[in-house]
């Protein structure tokens, strides 16, 4: 293991911090599975990274919210804050241990691959063909969330991993994403990664409610 | 083991947005849900590890199954996480704003409504259900008998299911009619 960061405290407001906790320990799962999943240690390398940085939030949302206490009502208030930054804590400690069954090397059983098969939210890795109409558009353009239900957590381009990409990334043919959502959504995302399908099959027969 | 195993993982997920839900809605029932969840996940565990244990493995092979308990104790530690977000809404602590902001906009209401027959959400999956689009509400998970279901966008609904969602107050009626069946008054 590495050195830990030195904490020194910075004056973040406890929203932003718990934002950005809840946010990362869940991009971490997601993460942390796909490394398992296509056996990256690249990928769970990164988790081990967040994971420190969710561990230094932690130490800031607890410096925080130490120095708000003003009386015991104000404990009483903001104990529950450190109790769920703490939950979050340990979910991003847990995606590090999937990582950690990567890295060790302790061996992803192939049952793991059809117990992924049968989960509610899939994963999958998938390269952006040059045929595909996804290449020059933005990811945010896109809105996957809406649209299918998915989401692009991470993208190989080269040698480089951008994980959790911002929304005006532009794809480009042969970047590798990992995506995670709904397994109708997520074979919809392959199917256009690949040139397949050329359009989005359009869902939404959204007729408004007549008033 | 690979049904087990599903599960195990679903339902710790399923955990976690309970449990935010309860705390955003500062809803008792769905602690208690998450609770009655966390009870299910470790019999799920133990099972799941006698299953593993009472297997002939080799041990060529043990290293592989040794990342398969390890990868359902995560699924464990994350919905200890989830019953820890839960507890903060049982113990009765005042729930500081900051969560409720963090955890997304606040929401009005949470409701449960029985679907019954003859609603046009029946044999409709919940993509194809509009829910949210129709009423604002968005369903969190869906009860049926004793399971508790993720909301996927292919699951279909069933009559007797019941829906738990939330949303703005405004929606409540909107969703209770869509649900039951009943033509709208007007």
């Amino acid at each position: 293991m590495g050195t830990l960061d030195r904490i020194q405290y910075r004056p973040i407001p406890v929203r932003d911090l718990l934002v950005e906790m809840k946010d990362m320990s869940e991009l971490m799962i997601d993460l942390a599975y796909s490394s398992a999943l296509f056996n990256s240690r690249e990928l769970a390398e990164e988790v081990l990274e967040l994971e420190k940085c969710v561990d230094s939030l932690a130490y800031l949302l607890d410096m925080s919210a130490m120095i708000a206490v003003r009386n015991p009502s104000d404990a009483e208030s903001l104990v529950g804050v450190s109790v769920v930054a703490s939950a979050i804590d340990k979910i991003s400690d847990a995606a590090g241990d999937i990582s950690a069954i990567v890295l060790r090397g302790i061996g992803i059983h192939p049952l793991v691959r059809e117990v992924f098969e049968k989960v509610e939210e899939r994963l999958i890795r998938v390269e952006i063909k040059p045929e595909s109409i996804l290449v020059g558009r933005r990811r945010g353009d896109l809105k996957l969330a809406s649209r299918i239900g998915a989401n692009i957590i991470a993208i190989r381009r080269g040698r480089d991993w951008i994980i959790n990409p911002k929304e005006d990334e532009t794809l480009q043919k042969g970047d590798i994403l990992i995506a995670r959502g709904a397994p109708l959504g997520i074979e919809e995302l392959r199917q256009v990664a690949e040139g397949i399908l050329k359009n989005w099959r359009n869902r939404r027969g959204a007729r408004r409610k007549a008033v | 083991m690979i049904d087990k195993m599903a599960e195990l993982k679903d339902t710790s997920e399923l955990m976690v947005d309970l449990a935010y839900s309860s705390l955003l809605l500062n809803n008792r029932e769905l602690a208690e849900e998450v609770h009655a969840l966390e009870n299910r996940m470790d019999d799920l565990h133990t099972e799941f590890e006698l299953l593993v244990l009472t297997r002939c493995i080799t041990p060529e092979e043990s290293k592989d199954y040794l990342g398969l308990i390890r990868l359902a104790l995560v699924s464990e530690n994350i919905a200890d996480a989830a019953a820890q977000i839960a507890d903060v809404v049982l113990r009765g602590l005042k729930p500081h704003p900051v969560l409720r902001l963090a955890i997304r906009e606040a929401e009005e209401t949470v409701m449960r409504v029985p679907v019954s027959k003859g609603s046009v959400l029946v044999g409709r999956n919940l993509q194809e259900a509009q829910i949210q689009e129709e009423t604002g509400m968005w369903v969190l998970a869906v009860r049926r008998g004793d399971a508790w279901l993720r909301p996927r966008p292919d699951l279909v609904v069933k009559e007797g299911d019941t829906l738990i969602a939330a949303g703005y107050a405004g929606g409540r009626e909107d969703l209770k009619q869509l649900a039951s069946g009943k033509p709208a008054q007007t």
